[in-house]
Parts: C-alpha cells; sequence; structure tokens
C-alpha cells in the first residue's frame, strides 16, 4: 500500500473494544487517536483531522449517529469515510447508521481480516478522491483564469466585431450568444457614397474559436467600406483571408447586402446561409433570397464568384437576415423551429411586428429548454436618406498632420479602365490629408462623378440621355460593353495638385480622358448655379467645390477646393 | 469445554501481542463495574439502563472470544428493550457463573 500512513479515529466507549480496534490498525502502519464518546470524536476530529473513522454507534453524550452527522457537516467537500462499529442487528438499524453519513459497518466481534481489507478500501477511495479534488481545483482555477481572459478579449472583440452603424433608425437587430463569443458576426457600416452595407456571417461552431476569424473579417469590412470599396472587392478580400487563416473546414456562411438610397437598390450576395426573407410593401408579399455561393473561406480566388443578386428596394420594403440559430432552435422535445415557421409569422402579422413576432415565437418553441446555437436576426428597411442623416465616417488617424504640399498623377490606361475601380486607391491617398477627413463623403462623390464623367461620357463616348427610360437603360448598358472591348489607347489622367495657402489649404483636381470632349461653352460661364446640363452630374459637382472648369475640347476638367484650418480646440 | 473461542483468541493474541494482558486486565475490571451497575438496575427495573449496559457488556464480551457469555448478555438486552423483566434475575445469575469461568480462564492465557 500507499507508504503514507492514514490517521485513523477510534472512537468507541468501551475500553477494551477500543483497545482490540488500536492494535489491529496500528498493524496495519496506521497512526491511531481514540475517543470515549461522541463529543469526543467531533473533538479529535477537528485536532487530528482523521483520514477515516471507526466509530461505535451507541455511546454516551452524543451517540454514533449524531456524531457522524456533525463529522460530516464540519468536513463539507473533503471526504472522512466512516466506518460504524455495531453489535446492531436488525437492518434497518443499519440502514440508519449509513443514512446518518455512515459509509460502511462492521460486527461486534471484529474480524481483523474484514476490518483490514475495509480500511484499505477506503483508503484507495479516499485517495481517488483526493486525485478528483485536486484534478478539479485544477480545472476550476484554469476555468476562472480562462473566462476571465475571455471576458477581456470580448471586450476587444466587442468593440471590433460588433460595432459599426448598427443602431441606425432602419436597422432592428439582436444577437444572442450561446457561450461568451458569439459565432455569429453582424456589421454595418455606411460608405462614402452615403449607402449601407450590412454583412451577417456566421462561423463553423461556436464560442471563442468561431470568434477569432471575425475580427480580421470585420477589419477588412469596415476598412474598405469606409474606403468606398465595392461588395464584390470586399468580399473577395474577406474570402481570402479567411481562406488563408482558417483551419480546413472551418468557414464562414455570409450574406452582405448593399442598400443604395439613391438608386433604390438592394445588393446581395448570400453564401452558405438558409433562405432569407424579402418583404415588398406594395404587394405585401415575402419573397424568399436564397444562397448562391459556398460560404467564405472555402475557395481560392480564382474560384471565388462575386455575382450578386439585385433587388428594387423601395421605402417601406424590408429584408430579414438571420443566423441559422433561428431556424435549428429546438423546444423541450428535441423538435427544430424550421424554416415553415419562421416564414409563417410572415402570414399571420402586420410587416411592422415581423422582427418582435420572429423573437417571441422562437423563445415561446424554445420554452425552457434552452440555446444551443449562437442566433441572430436582423431587419433592414429602405427609408428615406433624410431619416437616417448624413454619412460620418471615421477615418481617425494616429497623425494629427499630414502631407500638405505635393502633386501626383495617375493614369488609368485600357485594361486597368475596364477593370478595376481606382477611386478607393486615390481616396485613400487623399484623406491622408488631415482637411480631407472631414469632407471624405463630399469628396468620394465628387471623385465618383469626375470619374465617371470622364470615363462614361468621355471615354466610351456615352450619352446619359440613354438612362431616362426602361429601354434606353438596356441600350446604354448594351453600348457600354461594347465600347468596353473595343478600348484602344483609352485613358483617363488623374492630377492632384495640393498646396497650403496662408490660412489653409487648396486641392486642385485636373482630371483629362482620351475622349472627343464636347462643348462646354454654356456651362463655364458659371453665371448661376442653374445648370441644364443635367447629363454630367455637374450641378452636383459644382456644389461640392470653388470652381470647376473645362478646358481644351471638353475633354479636361479642372476642379478646385479649398479650405481654412480650423484652430485647435 | 471452554467457555472461549479458542481460534478466535488465538487471533485476538496475535493481534495484541505484548499488549494481551492489559487487554485482558482491562476488559476483567471495565466489566465487573458494568456488571455491578447491570444488577442495580436489575433490582430497581430501570429497563433501558439494563439494554443498554447488557448491550455493552454483549459487544465487548463478543470481541473478547466469548461467545456464550455474549449470547447472554443478548438475552438480557432484548427482554430490557421489550421491558419483559420477569426472566432477567434468572438470566443474570447464569450471567454471573459464566463470568467467573470466563475470567477464570482469561487469566489463564495471559
Amino acid at each position: 500500500m500507499d507508504a503514507r500512513p492514514l490517521t485513523i479515529l477510534v472512537a468507541d466507549d468501551n475500553q477494551s473494544d477500543r483497545m482490540i480496534l488500536c492494535a489491529i490498525v496500528k498493524k496495519m502502519g496506521h497512526k491511531v487517536c481514540e475517543a470515549a464518546d461522541g463529543n469526543e470524536a467531533v473533538d479529535q476530529y477537528l485536532q487530528q483531522k482523521p483520514d477515516i473513522i471507526l466509530l461505535d454507534v451507541i455511546m454516551p453524550n452524543l451517540n454514533g449517529q449524531q456524531a457522524a452527522k456533525a463529522i460530516k457537516t464540519l468536513a463539507g467537500e473533503d471526504m472522512v469515510p466512516i466506518i460504524f462499529l455495531t453489535s446492531l442487528q436488525e437492518a434497518s438499524d443499519l440502514a440508519a447508521c449509513l443514512e446518518s453519513g455512515g459509509d460502511d459497518f462492521i460486527s461486534k466481534p471484529y474480524n481483523k481480516i474484514i476490518l483490514q481489507a475495509k480500511i484499505n478500501a477506503f483508503e484507495r477511495m479516499l485517495k481517488m478522491h483526493n486525485t478528483l479534488q485536486d484534478q478539479r481545483d485544477v480545472i476550476r482555477e484554469n476555468n476562472d483564469h480562462m473566462r476571465h481572459e475571455q471576458q477581456v478579449a470580448k471586450a476587444v472583440y466587442d468593440n471590433v466585431a460588433h460595432s459599426g452603424c448598427l443602431d441606425l433608425p432602419n436597422i432592428k437587430h439582436m444577437l444572442s450568444p450561446f457561450s461568451i463569443f458569439n459565432g455569429d458576426v453582424l456589421l454595418a457600416a455606411r460608405k462614402p457614397s452615403g449607402s449601407i452595407h450590412i454583412l451577417l456571417g456566421d462561423f463553423t461552431g461556436h464560442g471563442l474559436p468561431a470568434a477569432i476569424g471575425a475580427m480580421p473579417l470585420a477589419e477588412i469590412f469596415y476598412g474598405m467600406t469606409a474606403k468606398g470599396f465595392l461588395m464584390e472587392d470586399i468580399l473577395r478580400e474577406i474570402n481570402l483571408k479567411l481562406k488563408k487563416i482558417l483551419p480546413v473546414g472551418y468557414f464562414c456562411c455570409t450574406c452582405m447586402a448593399s442598400l443604395s438610397f439613391r438608386r433604390h437598390e438592394l445588393e446581395v450576395w448570400m453564401g452558405g446561409l438558409p433562405d432569407f426573407g424579402l418583404y415588398r410593401q406594395e404587394t405585401g408579399d415575402v419573397e424568399r433570397v436564397k444562397s448562391s455561393h459556398l460560404p467564405l473561406g472555402v475557395l481560392s480566388t480564382q474560384a471565388f464568384d462575386t455575382q450578386t443578386q439585385t433587388f428594387d428596394f423601395v421605402p417601406g420594403d424590408k429584408f430579414y437576415m438571420w443566423s441559422d440559430g433561428i431556424i435549428e432552435s429546438r423546444n423541450a422535445q428535441s423538435e427544430l423551429f424550421g424554416e415553415e415557421r419562421l416564414f409563417s409569422v410572415f402570414n399571420h402579422y402586420d410587416s411592422d411586428e415581423y422582427f418582435d413576432k420572429i423573437l417571441s415565437e422562437v423563445n415561446q418553441f424554445v420554452g425552457e429548454s434552452g440555446r444551443d446555437d449562437d442566433t441572430t436576426l436582423l431587419e433592414l428597411s429602405m427609408v428615406d436618406e433624410s431619416v437616417i442623416g448624413k454619412v460620418d465616417i471615421d477615418l481617425s488617424s494616429g497623425a494629427i498632420t499630414g502631407p500638405a504640399n505635393w502633386n501626383m498623377t495617375y493614369t488609368l490606361r485600357d485594361d486597368t479602365l475596364r477593370t478595376f475601380n481606382p477611386l478607393p486607391v486615390m481616396l485613400n491617398i487623399l484623406n491622408d490629408v488631415p482637411a480631407m477627413r472631414n469632407i471624405s463623403g463630399q469628396l468620394y462623390t465628387l471623385m465618383a462623378e469626375l470619374f465617371s464623367n470622364a470615363f462614361e461620357h468621355g471615354v466610351l463616348g456615352l450619352s446619359s440621355d440613354l438612362k431616362q427610360t426602361a429601354d434606353g437603360f438596356a441600350e446604354y448598358y448594351r453600348l457600354r460593353s461594347k465600347a468596353l472591348e473595343g478600348l484602344n489607347n483609352a485613358f483617363v489622367k488623374f492630377e492632384f495638385d495640393l498646396s497650403p495657402t496662408y490660412s489653409g489649404g487648396r486641392l486642385t483636381i485636373l482630371v483629362e480622358d482620351s475622349g472627343k470632349g464636347f462643348d462646354y461653352t454654356n456651362i463655364n460661364t458659371q453665371s448661376d448655379q442653374n445648370f441644364a446640363y443635367s447629363g454630367r452630374g455637374i450641378p452636383l459637382i459644382y456644389s461640392l467645390c470653388d470652381s470647376l472648369t473645362y478646358l481644351d475640347k471638353g475633354n479636361k476638367v479642372k476642379v478646385c477646393l479649398s479650405w481654412q484650418t480650423q484652430s485647435e480646440e | 469445554m471452554s467457555c472461549l473461542n479458542m481460534a478466535q483468541i488465538q487471533e485476538l493474541k496475535e493481534v495484541m501481542e505484548e499488549g494481551f494482558g492489559d487487554l485482558v486486565m482491562t476488559y476483567l475490571q471495565d466489566s465487573e463495574a458494568k456488571l455491578k451497575a447491570l444488577k442495580k438496575a436489575i433490582n430497581s427495573k430501570d429497563a433501558l439502563q439494563i439494554s443498554e449496559l447488557s448491550h455493552s457488556l454483549k459487544g465487548s464480551s463478543a470481541n473478547i472470544c466469548a461467545e456464550n457469555l455474549s449470547a447472554l448478555f443478548k438475552k438480557v438486552e432484548d427482554f430490557g428493550r421489550a421491558e419483559e423483566l420477569n426472566q432477567v434475575p434468572y438470566v443474570f445469575e447464569q450471567i454471573q457463573d459464566e463470568f467467573q469461568a470466563v475470567k477464570a480462564e482469561l487469566q489463564q492465557l495471559k
């Protein structure tokens, strides 16, 4: 047996019995302490902390059963086996001994072999118990440590993954994590143009492993959205990143949507998620929007497809997104909530109630049985842009001062013009200028209009008059793709010139294209802002800058913006 | 015939080693004191005292390998529990005889 001797308490009011027991126990190599009644037994327990107690049932003062109860209470989580010593014969008496907290009993006259076997058995049990307790303590300590770390990490995580503009008045959302971390990601951000990007991601699994992938995803989403990248660029970037960092078999089921206030459109990319619902106010119907892609993080960049679905989205229309945790919620009978129940909510209530009713029906269904997955629900409504206000892009950077005196030209040629969106790159550079950050929304609009004028109207020679009828719209795009194919020695050249002035700074942008130009004589007069020439978005540009001048044959335009440096507060 | 279980006694001696003499002395002193108390209880017809004392003596006598004596104490204990004390003085006489015999044998052994 173990080298460490046990301490064994022998409590018996009969001195000769005690002597025999002590002799047997000592022969086994254990230490003995003695008690002559129940009170002494409790005292000895407190002083000697014996490992095993041999306890006579019938003793003066406190009897054996009372002493056993007292000792078991004092012992708490520690295991103290109590073996009752008894010459009682009735089964009910023996049962009462075990009920009062005894672990075993041995009858008089004592049989040395049986007593020794019992002590050995309890010694093994004690060792096992102590090992378990030690391991439990280690586990508890580790668990506390881990929980603490997770809480700290969660604070960081929430700042990254659940921020953005989810609090806009046209967005309702609910995130209900199954553990500390939510494996569902819900992101929303305004583009410089004012459009809203929304992303719902459901990572494989839940908890920390699922949450970790959300960090780079959120960084890319916010960073690229703020810089004006298109949805397809952002998706491609996120897919590439997740493919690189996630282990095989881990991915992110994703829906990304872009809501355009100007075009009254909702553009959706969905991969690996259940059907979503698109409510049409006009008809009162709810259309199903289906996933047409694999989740993010599965395919290589070459195989990745950014094809989106575009829907008309007029004020009053609503788009519902959810993670599969909603559909896979289980009730006490382990039945799934299911798509059918979910979509039937739309048939039974008013559109104003959909969001709350979906939540309450799921909660009612799950009842007491508790969740076993992260659940996320979001409602995105189309409203007039004035309801949610102007875009306020946070491009805060560590640097207080930026480059103040520079010149740059950036020329885009055939292939690049066909496939590449140069706006984010240019805006990134312009946003390094502190004064530009305050007007980055306008700057985006300005650059987008200048580029589109130079490329669509200048290089491709398309007339925006076509876009005024539905047929013309289709014709416009037909001509556009034809013109794109025929590009030869085409270019759009941007020249930026930033220089300081006495009280602030001035940015001059010169845009030149390879097109044949147009007659701008009516425009350069600038007598008033009542421009009739709507085709080139010129009133919009003019409203954003100090001056706008067409040069040469109309294939060059010069725009000036100047500002006063604000004094530090 | 011996009034002790000799096989058990042999085992007990092995366990107790040189403590065996002390054990016998302690048992005899303790039992004599308890027998006196038991006699008093019988005279005053205190059924509870009778059963408790004979319970204790039953156990210690069993441990010292005096099987017959232990069985007699059990009889008295049962009578005390049932509060039927008529037979008790008669059994107590048998106990006194048996105890003397046990005492004599134990003293020879130590």
